[in-house]
């Protein structure tokens, strides 16, 4: 087994394992031709990129839009600017740190309670007969839907954000977490049963090594989505954060400032997002990707 | 599964658990309003929030719209910017999945897009569009596109590749193996999209009508909280919540019965 697994990795990139079996396959040498040389991928995806933003160029600078959109030069010249200036009395960085930490709060304590949950809720049927009908009656309200309630419960200060963020990523991280242990493969345990396992050994060698890819999938799924509630949450009412300065380039008209600020979050979502992947292979490197995904 | 399933009789502690879990959580929230612990400015007790309901049935104010109005634009605009979604997201993840050419000219701009929550292009949406029907249509439609061309597209990817080789064997061209091998085997995969883009176009309605809105059950939230009245928001939260559930329930039907036969 162990020798397999070292042979599929060995193979190189051209090679797929599917399953058990291999399949090689062989690069072929072709002549270069302007076509193939127009068709790969590669070029294609900086003429699509080149293409795009001398249209957002064209179009902005056009005047289309007025005051609603402007060049891409502009974004990075405003943003460059904010790295020094304040917006409100916190730099960029500013800014960024304080959407980073509600983000990092109501993350961390959603998932602290979440995962457990979802882990008992699918190994013991009377937690499970306990939490599941509650949870069914919160699960198909959207998070954005209590920022009101939030707000009127937290008033505007840093509670109510939070208390969003746990909102929406709890749902996923207890959904993922339950899943992951109710999909596993019930002959896993008969092999455990048939080696003179009992419970404990069950829960310990098969289902929580196999729940673990599942739950970081739901990790990774709520992680985006507490960058949607933390927005949603800073765009109704706040001071600081990446949804305020979307939401002062609203007020003011400053297309610069809501460009700029979703493109940042754009890219620390993806950092965030980037860190939990690399977390995930270095707490599960058992876990198999899905090749080009 | 190599043996044979056996159907055990649930102990009636776990038959009776569910309801009696509904109950209490019910009753634990009727109580804490009605005692006083947590005050009726915050939040309002479940027979109060019926009793709006049905009040709204008929009565347009304060907030300008019955309860099937806001019920009616929400169902609207969901569905105009789903129903975009899945006619836009599906073929385009489709062709992305097998063509290099659509990948590669695709790719840059969706990889853009895809991180940027739709919740931030409500400042833009509203510059370009307003806050009419089609601003919020194109937040909803943001926030389906991005489930539908992932879906399809791994589901293309993910074709068996023994099939695809012995298709070209069989002399078969890249159209031909698109439509008979990649296209039914993503199937299951793009069912799947059906689902999660409607649970990300639902959120997005929330969204769109928190901010920029007249009318729709967003709206209604929005208003509830404006005036203080934590029963309409309530309301407005149930209301959002029950008709997500209902057409996700329609969903999984429509799903069942046209996959009926497809392997999963």
């Amino acid at each position: 087994m162990a020798e397999m697994e070292e042979g599929i990795q060995r193979l190189g990139r051209q090679d797929r394992a599917i399953a058990n079996e291999v399949q090689k396959s062989v690069r072929e040498r072709r002549p270069l031709t302007l076509r193939r040389v127009i068709t790969n991928e590669y070029v294609l995806h900086v003429v699509s990129a080149a293409a795009f933003l001398t249209l957002w160029h064209e179009v902005a600078a056009s005047g289309v839009f007025k005051g609603g959109l402007c060049t891409p030069w502009e974004v990075v010249v405003r943003f460059r600017g904010l790295l020094t200036d304040t917006l409100a009395g916190l730099t960029l960085w500013g800014h960024i740190a304080a959407s980073a930490q509600r983000i990092a709060i109501g993350f961390v304590l959603a998932s602290a309670v979440a995962i457990p949950l979802g882990l008992f809720m699918a190994l013991n049927p009377y937690v499970n007969a306990v939490v599941k009908p509650v949870f069914d009656i919160f699960k198909p309200m959207p998070p954005i839907a209590w920022v009101s309630i939030a707000i009127l419960w937290f008033g505007v200060g840093e509670e109510s954000k939070i208390f969003i963020i746990i909102i929406g990523t709890f749902v996923p991280c207890l959904l993922n977490a339950y899943n992951g242990i109710r999909l596993i493969d019930p002959e896993l345990y008969d092999v455990v049963k048939v080696l003179g396992g009992n419970r404990w050994n069950e829960i310990l060698q098969v289902s929580f090594p196999a729940s673990f890819p599942a739950i970081f999938a739901g990790l990774q799924i709520s992680l985006s989505l507490a960058w949607t509630c933390v927005l949603a949450a800073e765009l109704v009412a706040s001071r600081s954060g990446l949804g305020f300065i979307i939401v002062q380039g609203m007020k003011f008209t400053d297309a610069a400032l809501v460009i700029g600020g979703m493109v940042m979050i754009a890219l620390v979502a993806w950092l965030s997002s980037l860190l939990i992947a690399g977390l995930e292979k270095l707490l599960c490197p058992w876990r198999r990707d899905i090749r080009d995904l | 599964m190599a043996y044979e399933e056996v159907k055990v009789r649930k102990p009636l502690g776990l038959i009776l658990l569910p309801f009696f879990s509904v109950v209490c959580f019910f009753g634990a929230w009727e109580l804490i309003v009605r005692t006083g612990i947590v005050p009726a400015t915050m939040l309002a007790a479940p027979s109060d929030v019926g009793a709006l309901f049905v009040d709204k049935l008929t009565n347009p104010n304060p907030d300008g719209a019955t309860i099937f109005v806001h019920a009616w634009v929400s169902m609207q605009e969901a569905f105009l910017g789903y129903l975009l979604a899945l006619g836009i997201g599906i073929p385009l993840g489709l062709f992305m999945g097998w063509f290099g050419v659509v990948r590669g000219i695709a790719r840059p701009i969706f990889e853009l897009i895809r991180p940027i929550p739709p919740i931030a292009w409500i400042p833009l949406t509203v510059f370009w569009f307003g806050i009419g029907l089609w601003g919020k249509v194109f937040i909803i439609w943001l926030g389906g596109v991005v489930p539908c061309v992932i879906n399809a597209f791994v589901g293309v990817r993910m074709t068996n590749p023994t099939l695809i080789q012995m298709a070209r064997t069989y002399g078969a061209s890249d159209w031909q193996i698109f439509k008979t091998l990649c296209v039914p085997s993503a199937l299951p995969m793009v069912f799947g999209a059906l689902q999660i883009a409607l649970a990300s176009c639902w959120t997005n309605l929330v969204a769109a009508e928190l901010l920029a809105a007249d009318q729709g059950l967003g709206y209604l939230i929005t208003m509830g909280r404006r005036l203080a009245l934590p029963d309409m928001v309530v309301l407005g939260m149930v209301s959002v919540g029950v008709m997500g559930a209902l057409i996700g329930l329609a969903i999984d039907e429509v799903e069942k019965r046209l996959l009926a036969g497809i392997r999963r």
